[in-house]
């Protein structure tokens, strides 16, 4: 059973429509790929699922509800969470408190210290650092402790937009790494990424969006071998 | 020499002085830095602070600095109601919308108080005693006043950096969307920094009234030093009000003794613009 579905999404900025009925569907313990072109409207999309921006039709179910009309901060609660497209951080506040910040729906903060040992094994890195102003940290620290913070809610779903921009190859490979840990864990992971061929390499599923709409979409290993795509997107 | 003598009589009750203004400011500051607002309701919420002592000690016969708690309280929720009642619409709005909305309900307060009240003084008659310095006396009113502001100070910076609650209002102060995609309902957290800035406003007002006589415009006054401390603590940075409150309450208290008294707002303005243009973060940083 799918454990997130949007269905016929439309949603846009003030008077521009974005998104023309853009549908996908989360398989429980899944790692799903989102690809497209820039300006496509994947952000848009990811945003309009979580909460940020309203849909202005179609429906999103998560564990079998309607959250259509849910604030964000009712959806991360129950354990739908996106990391976003450009950190986000509380710059102003130190990486321990993003994490601590991270944990704050009931569920998650109930299970707090499990989660800052998870992390820190993950990122050993962040704990070094936990006393820093994450404002200050590196750019690759910056999305090692946005993932992080995500984890921390202790996520049925994990959105993550964008993971690897900007960031050296042997950390992607790393993120990449996590990534299928938090999968083993069974968290449902939804992954937009610039890095096609690497996403789909990990992914279970694949859509591929264009113009706001799903041109395109299926098995993350038939996908990687479909023709076109390799030639829009992968550039082969 | 009779200068430097003017100077140590009037600076420490200045510098007392600024402690209290410094609790103002940060109320003022609290919600420009969490919401962007510019709250204009802030002068007649401090008046409302020193008819809280008026009532509490003369009518009620209680202690004024035990009646700082019911103030407190009541400045909390009123901040929270005007908060949901005239802020929460434009919130997103353009700057414009929200100086307006708390500016009507600046009007709104200032009008009903006048009907009620009258615009003329009040006066709480109310002494802790003095102690003499040598080269000046000091009111214990205004000293235990300051005591109050720092120990208010030293709360607030408590509340925002060591509890949840508090953390969330610096979360949605830096960022709001992202604290809404980690679960903190942001909506409630403004209204709690709303109510935290007005019940500031309140407990400076309660103190000021234990020393100053005040009608219901008083409050605009100390509102405009908010506006001058906020900008040179930073606004957006609670903790810098208190020092900006100092150097205001420096200022009131070494002018006098070089010239007349009426040259202090001229000074205290001329400050506001000069740190606006070289330094619009403030002297102590702060907010981008
Ligand atoms: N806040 C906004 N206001 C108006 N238009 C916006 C806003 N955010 C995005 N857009 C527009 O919506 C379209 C889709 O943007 P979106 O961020 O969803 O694309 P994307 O697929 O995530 O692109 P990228 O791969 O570059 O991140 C773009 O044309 C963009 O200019
Ligand atoms: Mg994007």
């Amino acid at each position: 059973m799918a454990i997130l579905e949007a269905k016929d999404i439309s949603s846009g900025y003030g008077e521009v429509q974005i998104l023309w009925g853009a549908s996908l569907s989360l398989e429980e313990g899944k790692l799903t790929s989102l690809v497209g072109a820039n300006g496509v409207g994947k952000t848009t999309l990811l945003r309009t699922i979580v909460g940020l921006n309203k849909p202005w039709e179609g429906s999103i179910w998560f564990e079998g509800e309607d959250v259509s009309k849910l604030s964000a901060h009712a959806k991360a609660s129950m354990g739908l969470v996106l990391v976003p497209e450009g950190r986000q951080l509380f710059t102003d506040m130190t990486v321990y408190e993003n994490l601590e910040m991270g944990a704050t729906a009931q569920r998650s903060r109930a299970r707090m210290a499990e989660s800052f040992e998870k992390v820190f094994t993950m990122f050993p890195r962040l704990k070094e650092r936990r006393g820093q102003k994450s404002g200050t940290l590196s750019g690759g620290e910056q999305q090692m402790l946005a993932v992080a913070r995500g984890v921390m809610a202790d996520p049925k779903v994990l959105i993550i937009d964008e993971l690897s921009l900007g960031l050296a190859p042997v950390l992607v490979l790393d993120l990449f790494g996590s990534l299928k840990k938090l999968k083993d864990e069974g968290i449902t992971i939804l992954l937009v990424e610039q890095n096609v061929q690497m996403a789909l390499a990990v992914s279970d599923y694949g859509y591929v969006l264009a113009e706001g709409r799903n041109e395109m979409q299926g098995p993350a290993k038939e996908l990687i071998n479909n023709k076109e795509i390799r030639s829009a997107y992968l550039g082969i | 020499m009779q200068q430097l003598s003017l100077l140590l009589t009037s600076l420490p009750d200045g510098i007392l002085l600024g402690f209290v203004y410094g609790v103002a400011a940060m109320g003022l500051t609290l919600i420009w830095g969490v919401m962007d607002v510019i709250n204009l309701s802030h002068g007649p919420i401090i008046s409302l602070g020193m008819f809280g002592t008026f009532f509490i000690f003369i009518k009620m016969g209680i202690n004024p600095y035990l009646g700082l708690i019911p103030v407190a309280i009541l400045g909390l929720l009123l901040g929270v109601a005007i908060y949901f009642i005239a802020v929460h619409r434009v919130i997103d709005a353009p700057h414009l919308s929200s100086l307006l909305a708390t500016f009507s309900v600046n009007m709104i307060i200032i009008g009903i108080a006048t009907a009620a009240l009258t615009t003329s003084p009040y006066n709480v008659d109310f002494n802790m005693g003095s102690f003499d310095l040598g080269f000046t006396t000091i009111l214990g009113t205004r000293l235990i006043a300051a005591v109050i502001a720092i120990l208010v100070t030293g709360g607030l910076y408590f509340f925002l950096y060591r509890t949840r609650p508090g953390k969330y209002i610096r979360a949605v102060t830096n960022n709001r969307a992202a604290a809404e995609l980690m679960g903190v309902p942001s909506t409630q957290i403004l209204a709690l920094s709303f109510g935290l800035g007005t019940m500031l406003a309140a407990i400076s007002g309660a103190l000021i009234a234990t020393f100053f006589p005040f009608s219901i415009l008083s409050g605009a006054g100390y509102e405009l030093k908010s506006f001058v401390i906020g900008v040179l603590g930073g606004l957006g940075n609670p903790v810098g009000a208190l020092f900006g409150g100092l150097i205001l309450g420096v200022l009131e208290g070494a002018i006098p003794a070089f010239m007349e008294t009426s040259w202090v707002p001229v000074i205290e303005f001329g400050l506001f613009v000069i740190i606006l243009l070289v330094r619009p973060n403030g002297l102590f940083g702060a907010k981008e």
